[in-house]
């Protein structure tokens, strides 16, 4: 298999990390601090059309292919220091291929415009208070009348939620029948009533991502704002996840890169007992392995990224991805924080806040527990 | 061998490792004996689009698609002769 970047893709990774040093990096310390969402920036990427990348462009996309948008992703990882707009861009995108796949007609063409040009912000909503690994033990159920559903029910930890203009919301439609059937998949939007969101939550790392509740209280929506076909749900959700489960592995990757990186320069630039530190193998030797697992971490990434661009399945190839660059990320930033020694517990160096935007990664779009009960699954067991 | 007879194996070895002592009928209901479930459609998917040379999305993943044995493989004659 052959992973080299073609000459356009390097030329778009060229002008995403330009573009990202120069707009989207400076006063990222502050904005960890007051934990706010920077729409600003957000606005400067959807010109950049970080957001049109996968979509159609008569959907207001601009048509460029999986692996494609996965090298950008890996790219504005690896150059925007502000993982949590990162992830909001990319969970955007993950919304956007929801609709793409399972959406009529109609819905592609009134939604994707908007999702892509990034004017609406876009959240997907699976996790409740009672159930988050466990993800279809939901409640929030939707009762189907005459022209109408009925939504009620409680979503949690919801990115992009307090923002979010639109959401697709994962709800019980037949509680007769089991997961795989009797769940179901809408598309909500801010101002529907009895659809409110909550107010942001304040948490450890990703803090320029905004998470919060979406409540549903005798919320009605028409039966055109499903997405895909009744008791679809649980098969969506699956679809989704192995988009998912490779594109924000690709941010992941490159913000190991960056990591890497940096601690590259500080183990050269530090002395002590008269040498540069990356001299001693207990240093050098970590190094190494972030290095390893940046090299190894880019090859799953890619395996997975070229199966869903010829539209297979790769569930398997996509937790492989998920679990191992999720977990190399995050003893890689717990490292960095070792070499760099005290320093690298003040905040001025920004190695602290790379170890707190990593910890969430082995939990969120499944734990790398469930990773691991995927992959033995898939592997036979 | 057959589609359905492709399919009831691929079941029984891999999503039920041969653990009934009652063989699987066509018209068994996959789903709701819980012999299909979240993780096992995922198996399910990737042996169908590997042993069959499919790519099956969109419309036709719907859970009735993968009810039955029989379901499944009127899915894979469908797709076959698009």
């Amino acid at each position: 298999m052959d992973f080299t970047f073609t000459s356009e893709q390097r030329e778009l990774r060229k002008a995403v990390i330009d573009f990202a040093r120069r707009e989207l990096n400076p006063g990222v310390v502050e904005r960890d601090r007051l934990g706010v969402f920077p729409r600003d920036l957000w606005e400067k990427c959807a010109k950049q059309r970080i957001l049109a990348l996968p979509f159609p462009v008569n959907l207001g996309g601009d048509g460029f292919d999986f692996v494609t948008t996965v090298a950008v992703f890996q790219a504005l990882g690896y150059a925007c220091k502000d993982s949590g707009l990162v992830h909001a861009l990319a969970s955007q995108v993950i919304c956007g291929i929801q609709i793409l796949l399972f959406g009529n007609e109609s819905q592609r063409a009134a939604l994707l415009p908007d999702l892509s040009s990034g004017r609406f912000i876009y959240s997907q909503a699976i996790t409740e208070p009672g159930s988050g690994s466990d993800a279809f033990a939901m409640r929030t159920n939707a009762v189907k009348n005459a022209d109408k559903y009925i939504l009620n029910g409680t979503k949690t930890m919801i990115s992009n939620g307090p923002v979010a203009d639109r959401a697709i919301v994962y709800a019980v439609t037949d509680p007769s029948k089991k997961a795989l059937g009797g769940t179901s998949c809408f598309i909500l939007s801010k101002g529907d009533p009895g659809f409110t969101s909550g107010k942001p939550m304040e948490k450890m790392g990703l803090r320029t991502l905004e998470n919060g509740e979406l409540i549903f209280c005798d919320c009605e929506i028409p039966h055109t704002s499903l997405l895909g076909h009744e008791g679809q749900g649980l098969i969506m959700f699956n679809e989704a996840m192995e988009w998912e489960r490779t594109l924000i592995p690709a941010c992941l990757l490159g913000e190991l890169e960056r990591v890497l990186e940096e601690t590259v320069k500080y183990a050269k630039e530090r002395i002590a007992f008269g040498q540069p530190i990356g001299n001693f193998q207990a240093v050098s030797h970590k190094v190494a392995t972030m290095k390893m697992n940046l090299e190894l971490g880019r090859l799953a990434l890619y395996n997975a990224a070229h199966l869903k661009n010829q539209r297979k399945h790769a569930a398997l190839e996509a937790s492989v991805a998920k679990l191992f660059i999720s977990e190399s990320l995050k003893q890689a930033c717990l490292d960095a924080v070792q070499i760099h020694g005290g320093y690298g517990y003040m905040t001025e160096f920004e190695v602290e806040r790379e170890l707190r935007d990593s910890i969430v990664s082995t939990i969120y779009s499944g734990t790398s527990e469930m990773q691991a009960n995927i992959i033995a699954r898939l592997a036979g067991l | 061998m057959s589609n359905k007879e492709i399919i009831k194996e691929f079941i029984s070895h891999e999503l039920l490792h041969d653990s009934r002592e009652t063989p699987l009928n066509d018209e068994d209901q996959l789903i709701e004996l819980g012999i299909i479930d979240s993780l096992g459609i995922m198996t399910l998917l990737t042996f169908v689009e590997d042993r069959f040379s499919l790519q099956i999305s969109g419309d036709d993943l719907i859970p009735e698609n993968f009810g039955s044995i029989a379901a499944i493989s009127d899915l894979i004659e469908r797709q076959l002769n698009r």
